[in-house]
């Protein structure tokens, strides 16, 4: 019986994380001393605005060599400004704005793969200049932005609830189960992790590596760009550094939710899971009446605490396997 | 060697000291997992012995040698060195090397952007002071070393080791161990892998006189012949096991096979031979491989074409040529590759077996399609069942099966993929001998079956299985031998007859390399000259002093934050959080250190220590140093904002002081610049900087010669925390207040500048004076946008284009050069 738990989490690594919500939760019922399903599906429904950027901020992690998309950020802010600026509010040009959001996401997620595939230039360092070139966008956009709202129709989305669920939870549900199925099921998933795990290994295997690579970054920006505009229109317009806390916490939520860091490995659940946790972390900080310096040194905290302890248990196995193959690293001329 | 022999027959005892032993191994046992690589080894070595080591692959005679080294620790087992009984517990290569042992790597550990006088400091440190003149101590002990053991090189002491030929990295490696101060046991991995007949005679001859010095050899090879000529006893390992000691004078090749395990008849049933183009033609081989031969090679269906030559002579590049389909190579068919170095091009380690076989099936499958697991169970199955792999570990991780079982997955991986051409890298390294014999059957199954299989391998006795053999040297094919032409001695003669020629080559490659590093490192200064005569252009008062003062000042902050990350990046990190503490830093003085001058300075200390710990943080849990700092740059903000919610504060009245000051009409700035470039200049040429530049290079090498990885991780961050928190005081001084906010924007910049400066973004190579002046024109492009009237909205979006300009610029500068 234990041995079967101890499988099942092994091969299923967000239950960490769900646990950890779920310890949380009642943390803070008897913090504040409520038991408010409301609460709840307030968290909830940050969460969801989190849980979309991290899943793309996986699939690039799990591409390997500490890849990391530095630009999503940006890519929210600038998504929720370019829909507000087509949409001017109302619905009529909604479709088009949605049309200029996902081509936004794509174009950024083709240009950062492009670097990276192509030209070889380092994830980290080509997102973060492809970010800083999105920041100067923005900063036009929110000149030009005079006057223009967002659109109702969206914003009813970002808002809305169906059977007293929002929306949006079930959208980043939906789209964590759909991923968790991709990862396991498909040819993609079982690329992906090949690609992350061992890239010389993958591509002499035959998976077309750079492919593979490019899909996530495309997918990353595309959910980023989806995800700012919901965001712009959930909070009712676009500001500067309104996607900049994403940045931090978007790693974070796929660091804490179980995803390898060093790739090969996602989990989508866990992904989902920790940016509950997440969320739950800020709120509680919130109602302690922590100031915003204390709760952003907390948050890098977690982030940095979390890695140093996961990689113990990761980096056994990997240390492990060269050990095991290379009984004889040195031998043959 | 006064020889009282009988000490060699049987293994000494460590209590028995007084005698002339100088390494005494008793029952020496290292397992992994199940297995075991050393069982009870008991082996004594004598002063002024030179003992020849041999065995076949997966014999465990590495690890053995890893163990006397203090790389690996034994699992049970004692080591005496002298007479002094070590322990274990704190044996490290350090403690070895310290005790006079050193060993010459088979897979060479130098640091390839040092050179090679530096590579002969990291390995005896012991003569280094920060004083000038350290260096030519070195250059002078490299020269004599070399000379010594091969008379008449023409090694460039001075050159990066990265732009040596192989063979000279050898010799500079072996002249490296033996010139070490107080070396007494000397061991040699395969030294005499890519070396000549006439520099392997050199080295016998040095070995015999250093031996009657009495220091001691170990002698790995698998050139028995050679172990006959130069040993003066020969050990047997064979399955983890000691099972023959003796005096060279009384074995023979023979004697030596039949003890490692036998004579492999298999190899040699003999094919019946082929005619080749009688067969449909899968491969053709073209142009640039062929060394002056007319007509191109073709490689037929059912054939076995064996790739012999010197380790590292372009066999490994041909099969990666037919794989990729590159130029001179013209594949008919869907080829599979079979890796030989497991860890690095070959296994899965998170998946288990079933995984790794089946991702052949899956690997170019279109992204969507649907996995079912049984399908993929039964077809990976039979496949195993067919290479005698026991189904039942399918369900078993990788990493817990031995090298020869990983191998066989492996060729399974291949055969499910189902490509009519099977490309082999040395498949049988490392592999048991029982495995061997399976895998050679195999292969001609594989053959018989109409696969054509292009089979590289390190073990010249293997080739006697091939229908054909290209012989290569110098990446070129330099003998296609076929039937009864193949035999080991035909092979050995023709690998060496093109070595004649490496003159030639390699006085072609350096200058092509040299010309694109010259590009590399012109860039900086290239682009500060531009970017002052667009702004002088502009506004001729730039040029003056008062107008250098007041555009350079700001530009000084930013010198030292990538200077800073110019540290980092040396040991191929990237600190996202570097601008953030210069603020944090920044917000210190304005603050703490303002009101309470002891307390805000013991704040100071205290976050520039919490700072490098970060750095052996790093090392410590190997973890990515990225989102290390980009969480730590939430800390360091987060601090910053509790002391100071809101900009604000004072300046200190010296720290004040301290910009305001001026030395005969130069502008302040420009002797800061100078002062910065050349301290931090200074450092790099200390032996610290060539010890961080040597982790960033090749850790791995670094651990071995006795480097501690996390000291030198905390030392690292040290010296960039130093930086970066002059960076913050200076921001205070200059803006007389202090915003938390303030340095954010040097993390990119910082990057930027280390890039634009010549820095490698993977470590090792930086250039302080290329950062100084990069980051000086990076922070003088928002000074020319205001001057051309561009709004200052443009500023990021310039900084990020020209990063990835330079970035673009340099990589297709080092284009082929990382190649795989």
């Amino acid at each position: 019986m234990i041995g079967t738990i101890r499988h099942f989490v092994a091969a299923n690594r967000w239950v960490w994380s769900a646990i950890a919500v779920v310890l949380l939760w009642l943390a803070l019922a008897v913090v504040t001393g409520r038991w408010s399903m409301a609460s709840l599906s307030g968290i909830a429904l940050s969460a969801s605005f989190l849980a979309i950027v991290g899943l793309g901020q996986m699939m690039v992690v799990t591409t390997g060599r500490g890849n990391i998309d530095l630009s999503v950020a940006t890519v929210m802010t600038l998504s929720a400004y370019l829909a507000m600026l087509v949409v001017r509010g109302s619905d009529q040009m909604v479709w088009l704005s949605l049309l200029v959001t996902l081509g936004l996401g794509l174009g950024v997620g083709l240009v950062n793969a492009f670097l990276v595939v192509a030209i070889r230039i380092p994830a980290i360092i080509a997102t973060l200049a492809t970010g800083y070139i999105l920041a100067t966008a923005t900063l036009l956009a929110n000149r030009s932005l005079q006057g223009a709202s967002v659109s109702p129709l969206v914003r009813s989305v970002a808002s809305g609830r169906v059977l007293g669920v929002p929306i949006m939870v079930i959208l980043a549900i939906v789209l964590a189960v759909c991923l968790a199925l991709v990862l396991r099921k498909t040819a993609f998933g079982q690329q992906l992790s090949a690609v992350g795990q061992n890239r010389a290994a993958a591509r002499l295997a035959g998976v077309r590596v750079n492919r593979v690579i490019a899909a996530a970054f495309v997918l990353c920006s595309t959910l980023a760009a989806f995800n700012g505009m919901l965001l712009g229109a959930y909070t009712g317009g676009a500001f500067l550094e309104m996607g900049q806390p994403y940045l931090l916490q978007s790693v974070a939520a796929v660091v804490v939710g179980g995803t390898l860091i060093f790739g090969g490995s996602a989990t989508a659940l866990g992904t989902l899971f920790a940016s509950v946790l997440l969320v739950l972390v800020v709120t509680l900080m919130q109602i302690m009446g922590l100031p915003r310096g204390a709760q952003d040194m907390v948050q890098g905290a977690v982030v940095i605490l979390v890695l140093a302890m996961a990689a113990g248990g990761t980096m056994v196995r990997r240390r492990k396997a060269p050990a095991a193959t290379q009984l004889e690293p040195s031998t043959t001329p | 060697m006064t020889a009282t022999d009988t000490s060699l027959q049987t293994p000494a005892r460590a209590g028995n000291p007084g005698s002339e032993n100088l390494l005494v191994l008793t029952g020496i046992t290292k397992s992994y997992g199940p297995t075991l690589a050393n069982a009870q080894i008991d082996l004594a070595v004598r002063r002024g012995e030179v003992l020849g080591l041999v065995g076949g692959n997966g014999a465990g005679k590495s690890t053995l040698m890893r163990i006397v080294c203090g790389a690996t620790p034994p699992t049970l087992g004692a080591i005496a060195i002298a007479g002094e009984e070590i322990a274990l517990a704190s044996y490290d290569a350090g403690a070895a090397q310290a005790r006079g042992i050193r060993m010459v790597h088979q897979e060479l550990s130098l640091c390839t952007n040092l050179s090679v006088a530096e590579n002969f400091f990291l390995e005896a440190p012991e003569g280094a002071t920060a004083m000038p003149g350290w260096r030519a101590r070195y250059a002078a002990r490299a020269r004599a070393a070399l000379d010594e053991v091969f008379p008449e090189n023409s090694i460039d002491i001075n050159a990066p080791v990265g732009q040596l030929e192989i063979s000279e990295r050898q010799m500079a490696e072996i002249a490296r161990a033996a010139a070490t101060p107080g070396v007494r046991l000397i061991i040699l991995d395969e030294p005499t892998s890519s070396l000549g007949p006439e520099r392997s005679r050199q080295l016998r001859e040095y070995v015999h006189k250093r031996a009657a010095q009495g220091v001691a050899f170990i002698f790995i090879s698998h050139k028995l012949r050679e172990i006959v000529e130069i040993a003066s006893s020969v050990a047997v390992l064979r399955n983890g096991q000691l099972v023959a000691r003796s005096r060279a004078a009384e074995t023979s090749v023979d004697l030596l096979v039949e003890l490692m395990g036998g004579r492999q008849n298999a190899t040699e049933t003999g094919r019946e031979a082929l005619q080749p183009g009688a067969r449909d033609t899968m491969v053709r081989i073209e142009g640039p491989w062929l060394a002056g031969r007319g007509s191109a090679i073709t490689l037929g269906k059912g054939e076995i074409i064996g790739l012999a030559g010197l380790e590292g002579s372009g066999q490994a590049r041909l099969l990666h040529a037919i794989f990729s389909g590159a130029a001179g190579v013209r594949r008919e068919a869907e080829a599979s590759f079979v890796a030989g170095d497991r860890a690095k091009e070959g296994i899965f380690p998170l998946w288990d077996v079933l995984s790794n076989i089946t991702i052949g099936r899956i690997a170019k499958r279109a992204g969507g399609a649907w996995i079912s697991t049984a399908t993929e169970k039964a077809v990976a199955g039979d496949a195993a069942s067919s290479l005698r792999l026991d189904a039942g570990r399918l369900g078993s991780g990788i990493t817990e099966l031995s090298g020869g079982n990983q191998q066989k997955a492996l060729v399974a991986r291949a055969l499910v993929a189902d490509a009519p051409i099977i490309l082999l890298d040395d498949p049988t390294r490392g592999v048991d001998i029982a495995t061997k014999q399976d895998f050679y059957a195999l292969v001609d199954e594989i053959a018989a079956s109409g696969r054509t299989v292009v089979w590289h391998t390190t073990e010249d006795r293997e080739l006697l299985a091939a229908d054909r053999v290209l012989v290569f040297s110098d990446n070129r094919i330099v003998r296609e031998l076929s039937g009864a032409e193949i035999s080991e001695a035909s092979i050995i003669d023709a690998s060496f007859s093109g070595t004649g020629g490496h003159g030639t080559a390699g006085a072609d490659r350096p200058r092509r390399v040299d010309w694109k590093r010259h590009l590399v490192t012109a860039m900086p200064y290239f682009s500060l000259a531009v970017v002052l005569a667009l702004m002088i252009e502009a506004n001729p008062l730039v040029a003056s002093s008062f107008g250098l003062d007041l555009l350079l000042m700001p530009a000084v902050a930013l010198v030292l934050v990538a200077i800073a990350q110019m540290f980092v990046v040396g040991g191929s990190e990237i600190d996202l959080g570097v601008g953030a503490f210069a603020g944090l830093v920044s917000v210190l003085s304005a603050t703490l250190l303002f009101d309470h001058p002891l307390v805000g300075a013991g704040a100071i200390i205290l976050a520039i220590l919490a700072y490098s710990a970060l750095g052996g943080l790093i090392q410590a849990r190997k973890i990515p140093a990225i989102v290390v700092t980009l969480g730590a740059s939430f800390i360091w903000l987060g601090i910053g904002l509790s002391i100071q919610p809101t900009p604000g504060g004072s300046s200190p009245a010296w720290l004040s002081a301290m910009v305001n000051w001026s030395v005969g009409g130069i502008p302040t700035a420009i002797v800061m610049l100078v002062v910065i470039a050349i301290i931090a200049w200074a450092i790099d040429r200390t032996p610290l900087g060539v010890v961080l530049r040597g982790f960033g290079n090749n850790p791995g090498a670094m651990v071995m010669s006795g480097w501690h990885t996390v000291r030198y991780g905390v030392v690292r961050y040290l010296l960039a925390g130093l930086f970066a928190s002059t960076a913050g005081m200076l921001l205070t001084a200059l803006n007389t207040a202090s915003d938390i906010n303030s340095g954010n924007s040097y993390t990119l910049l910082s990057v930027a500048a280390v890039v634009m400066g010549g820095c490698a973004l993977f470590g090792g190579i930086i250039s302080p004076i290329g950062v100084v002046v990069g980051a000086v024109t990076l922070s003088l492009i928002g000074a020319l946008l205001g001057i051309l009237n561009v709004s200052s909205d443009f500023n990021a979006a310039t900084q990020g284009a020209v990063l990835l300009a330079i970035l673009a610029v340099r990589s297709l500068a080092s284009r082929g050069r990382e190649d795989t």
